[in-house]
């Protein structure tokens, strides 16, 4: 297969011949590329592992902990920024919310009354009892441990409270609500002296104990914790991200209403993500708490979330070790680098006597240096130090015009296995819709469509720009929803169903003006058209059980199936992200998506809107051939030929009216038709090429 | 003090705050109604914008609360302190849209919206590394007139931020309705696409809707040094959110909605301090932000629902 390794060779017309010895004596370059991932990973474990034997300073290594501790943070809010595209300025918030719940769980600073309530919780060592003179009292002294997985289930709670009634907006919107919340939390700790203690900060938190021995104000053991908690962090966001859960982020991030067309439930994923990150936050201020023992509302505003942005933005939005490490090159340019720069700074103003380099304080300047980092990397790379997907170079003229095994051009397709059960078997016909009628404010968009499709036909739409066509196929499928009248698809009602329910129930579609996502591969497109028919659940993705690395197995192998439909236009391009893709390749790639979620019936918008006729006529056999693979087909096509040879029946629409029904050949001589389509004089033949 | 006089009070003090945040809440909802971009920046253009308004009313030999002027020389501080502001606080907003901004304009996603929270942070940074971090006296020229209403106080002041918002909001109202930019705007906010093969000049069109919510941002900026006689590196953040939760009250994208969301806000901190607590004054305000936003995502002289499609 015709797929090339681009991290092992670089082009040849790149490099250049001069260059050949550059590349002969770059050390990285002689390591084969199937041991670089691994000896990589390798390298950065020893080199974490290793970190405070060899530096020994315990200030360096508090440092340390604590540039993990954003790391940490980093990769919760790559989950809802980067992988699900939602702007969340709040995100400190759930970060506090981690902490003060491990400091009500382990402090001095709730000492309700005794009672025989708190016996079973004494029992398993949760809670002591406190002999006082004035009455006994319960100090709770859940362990750091338990405290972690607590922090973080009660972070995802919140994170889907403040989440629920923001995400049906608009991304902007959350934005400046998540921003309200965060404001919110610090000023509620502030207030709320008996769980928070204010601005004076937490009482006597308890430090993690490990087999009965306390970590103490020792760097070191916080330390193996922070690197325990980052490398977990990082296995869920990596396995999160290859994962049917992980691609469905990307698809909404990317385009909601498409994600939404192909079977995503953007609520509940949404609120997956906004918990999941929220989880994250939590349990490292957990972590955070624990390591300083106390804590106040200060540690959590608005410029705490911000610096987390600046770390995710700075290392690549979205990419897993991007955010880790901008996370740790920002904190260690604020905690070490800029400390040594202010006082080599001094020294040269005492050489060169001049006053305000001795008193420059570089420090007071990170947040300025924050901004500058954020806006610069926004006009300059976006894509951050690591970014997230790697560019894949072009095809070389023999790869593209390289032979599959498979068909090009027209038939052949049932040669292949597995492309997925198409044929619907029902008695109610596929699609009913009776007496359809949408509004748009005053506009008539479609008025009283009644419109049958039976199983196993193809029936196509006709009627001139701005006829309905497209609204028709918004109203049945769930994305418009002004509308009057009955929708049954195999038999259900469906007026009702939300897009993603619709696609469900075995109604995919493909729209007029493309809406693939962006930045995804071919493959990555195709895989999210299947997210109805898989079933991996987050914990499924995190386990990576044997069942789900079956699925997603066989769901790769069946996304290259379907891509072969193609023949050889969309199989060496599988790696490509499709905004690189030409405007044909980019509609297949669409069609494939569709047909990946194994609808019964396809709607086609303008599938060959795009195509040169040789193209065209390509599309229109493999149309066909899925037909008689047994797929239901509704078609908008505005390429009469392509109507006639493939179309069992044809609808006409005129100003949201249905003008005719019939065979094609009937409706091609309707008077009607003739003068609505393609004005008084025009003769079909004439114009059908066009 | 009667309650009633507490009340008549606080009324007064609202509406005052209430002019300040509706002259803020414009620059949201004109950058946002032709760009639906939410520009964070405006939170510390406006800070920056109290800077300059301090130190032009200093140019002009006033320090402290010590010099008062009446008559011609009033009105000539005024007209001298406001023009200065909003020019420098234009200028401000044209640079970022020409700097940081154009480039963004073809990004999709949340790109633009990080940029212009950059922005901010520079804008926020610059002035607290050069001008400090204490609280500044801003100058107050004003005479210490006071009209006693039952046992409230009507002062001078009052009046006059009241007088100069309103001419404001009427010389925008009649800006964006009769002139030809002002038509070539709201054509741009409708649909910017159709707009420019109109012949609209859409890049003319978003340095106008910079300029002028920059500079009515730095109208408020002056109003609030007159009323506060104080300014700092931190007002921008607290102000700026009860702006734009003005803005989404009234309507994100409507410029009559930006005006009463304003005054609503304003009478809505004034009687939250007095009734509950100023303490959690924040949080009454956000909550109203986050309800709006779930019940009425429109405002309430909004056209259409916040969603793209």
């Amino acid at each position: 297969m015709p797929n090339p390794d681009t991290s092992a060779q670089p082009s040849r017309n790149m490099m250049g011949a001069s260059y050949a010895w550059l590349r002969r004596a770059s050390p990285v370059q002689r390591i084969p590329h199937y041991w670089r991932q691994p000896l990589g990973l390798i390298a950065t474990t020893a080199a974490a592992l290793l970190f405070p034997i060899i530096s020994g300073n315990d200030a360096n290594i508090d440092s340390a902990a604590n540039a993990l501790a954003f790391a940490a943070l980093a990769l919760g809010l790559n989950i809802v920024v980067g992988f699900a595209g939602l702007l969340d300025l709040g995100y400190a918030a759930f970060f506090a919310i981690g902490a003060y719940t491990y400091g009500a769980l382990a402090s001095f600073q709730l000492e309700p009354a005794w009672s025989g309530f708190w016996e079973p919780f004494q029992w398993l060592d949760l809670v002591a009892r406190v002999h006082e003179p004035s009455g006994d009292t319960v100090h709770f002294q859940v362990s750091f441990w338990l405290a972690l997985p607590i922090s973080a289930v009660t972070a995802a709670l919140f994170g889907v409270l403040f989440g629920a009634p923001t995400l049906r907006l608009k991304g902007d919107y959350l934005a400046i609500v998540t921003l309200g919340f965060g404001e919110i939390v610090p000023i509620v700790a502030r207030n709320w002296q008996g769980l928070t203690n204010g601005a004076m900060g937490l009482n006597g938190v308890a430090a993690p104990q490990l087999f009965g021995w306390s970590f103490g104000v020792r760097a070191w053991p916080y330390y193996y914790v922070g690197v325990a908690l980052v490398a977990l962090l990082i296995l869920v966001s990596t396995r999160l991200k290859v994962s049917r859960i992980g691609r469905a982020w990307m698809a909404i991030r990317e385009d909601e209403i498409a994600a939404s067309a192909m079977g995503i439930n953007l609520v509940r994923l949404k609120l997956l993500a906004f918990a999941t990150g929220a989880a994250f936050a939590g349990a490292t201020g957990t972590y955070f708490v624990a390591k300083l023992q106390t804590a106040t509302p200060e540690m959590f505003m608005f410029p705490v979330s911000v610096m987390i942005l600046v770390m995710i933005v700075f290392g690549g939005i979205g990419s897993v070790w991007g955010v880790v490490a901008g996370a740790l090159i920002l904190q260690i340019l604020q905690s070490w680098f800029l400390e040594d720069l202010s006082q080599w700074l001094h020294a040269l103003g005492r050489l060169v006597n001049v006053e305000w380099l001795q008193q420059v304080e570089l420090s007071s300047w990170i947040e300025m240096i924050f901004g500058v980092i954020l806006v610069a990397m926004m006009l300059y790379r976006r894509q951050g130090l690591i970014p997230a997907t790697r560019a894949v170079q072009a095809l070389s003229l023999a790869e593209q015009t390289a032979q599959l095994g498979v068909n090009t051009g027209t038939g052949g397709i049932e040669r292949l296995h597995n492309l997925g059960d198409f044929t619907y078997r029902g008695d109610a016909p596929l699609l009913e819709v009776k007496g359809l009628t949408v509004r748009f404010g005053g506009l008539v968009a479609l008025r009283e469509i009644d419109l049958t499709v039976p199983a196993r036909s193809i029936v196509a739409v006709i009627g001139p720009n701005g006829s309905g066509k497209s609204t028709l196929f918004n109203a049945v499928t769930g994305l418009v929803r002004q509308q009057s009248g009955i929708i049954r698809f195999a038999g259900e009602d469906i007026e009702r169903a939300p897009p993603h329910a619709v696609l469900a129930h075995g109604m995919a579609r493909t729209f007029q003006n493309i809406r693939l996502f962006p930045n995804l591969t071919v493959l990555e497109n195709v895989l999210v058209g299947m997210h109805a028919r898989l079933h991996t659940g987050a914990v499924g993705a995190l386990l990576h059980l044997p069942r789900t690395q079956r699925e997603e197995a066989a769901a790769r192998e069946r996304a290259l199936e379907i891509l072969a439909v193609f023949g050889n236009r969309l199989i060496p391009r599988v790696d490509h992200t499709v905004a690189s893709l030409s405007y044909a390749n980019r509609r297949r790639v669409e069609i494939a998506r569709a047909l990946a979620s194994e609808p019964k019936l396809l709607l086609l918008d303008e599938p060959t809107a795009g195509m040169n006729p040789a193209e065209t006529l390509e599309l229109a056999g493999q149309i066909k051939s899925l037909h008689e693979l047994g797929l239901s087909i509704v078609l908008i096509e505005h390429k009469l030929d392509v109507v006639v040879s493939l179309a069992d029946n044809v609808v006409v629409l005129d100003h949201g009216e249905m003008i005719a029904e019939g065979p094609p050949d009937v409706v091609r001589r309707d008077e009607e038709v003739i003068r609505a389509y393609l004005g008084r004089s025009a003769s079909l033949g004439g114009v059908a090429v066009a | 003090m009667t309650t009633e006089a507490l009340y008549l009070q606080q009324l007064i003090n609202g509406l005052s705050l209430g002019a300040m945040y509706a002259l803020l809440a414009l620059g949201f909802t004109l950058v946002y109604g032709i760009l639906e971009l939410i520009n964070f920046a405006h939170f510390n253009v406006f800070m920056v914008s109290s800077f300059v308004a301090m130190w032009a009313l200093e140019l002009l030999g006033l320090q402290g609360q010590n010099t008062v002027l009446t008559g011609f020389a009033l009105v000539g501080a005024l007209v001298f302190a406001f023009v200065v502001t909003m020019t420098v606080a234009g200028c401000l907003g044209v640079a970022i849209e020409r700097l940081a901004l154009r480039p963004m304009r073809a990004v999709r996603g949340t790109a633009a919206m990080i940029t212009t929270i950059g922005v901010s942070y520079i804008l926020f940074n610059t002035i607290l590394l050069t001008a400090g971090a204490d609280s500044k006296n801003v100058p107050n020229p004003m005479p210490d007139i006071r009209w006693a209403i039952g046992d409230a106080t009507l002062r001078l002041r009052e009046v006059l931020i009241w007088a100069i918002s309103l001419a404001l909001m009427v010389g925008l109202h009649l800006f964006v309705t009769r002139t030809r930019l002002g038509k070539a705007m709201r054509a741009t906010a409708q649909d910017a696409e159709a707009a420019r093969m109109m012949g609209i000049d859409v890049d003319r069109v978003i340095i106008t809707a910079f300029f002028l919510g920059s500079a009515l941002a730095g109208a408020a900026a002056l109003i609030f040094g007159l009323y506060y006689n104080y300014t700092s590196f931190i007002i921008g953040y607290s102000a700026g959110l009860r702006a734009f939760t003005a803005a989404v009250l009234g309507g994100i994208g409507s410029v009559a909605g930006a005006m009463l969301g304003g005054v609503l806000i304003g009478l809505i901190e004034a009687f939250g301090g007095q009734i509950v607590s100023v303490r959690w004054t924040d949080v009454i305000i956000f909550s109203i932000l986050v309800l709006v936003l779930v019940f009425v995502p429109t405002g309430l002289l909004g056209r259409s629902a916040p969603s793209k499609s």
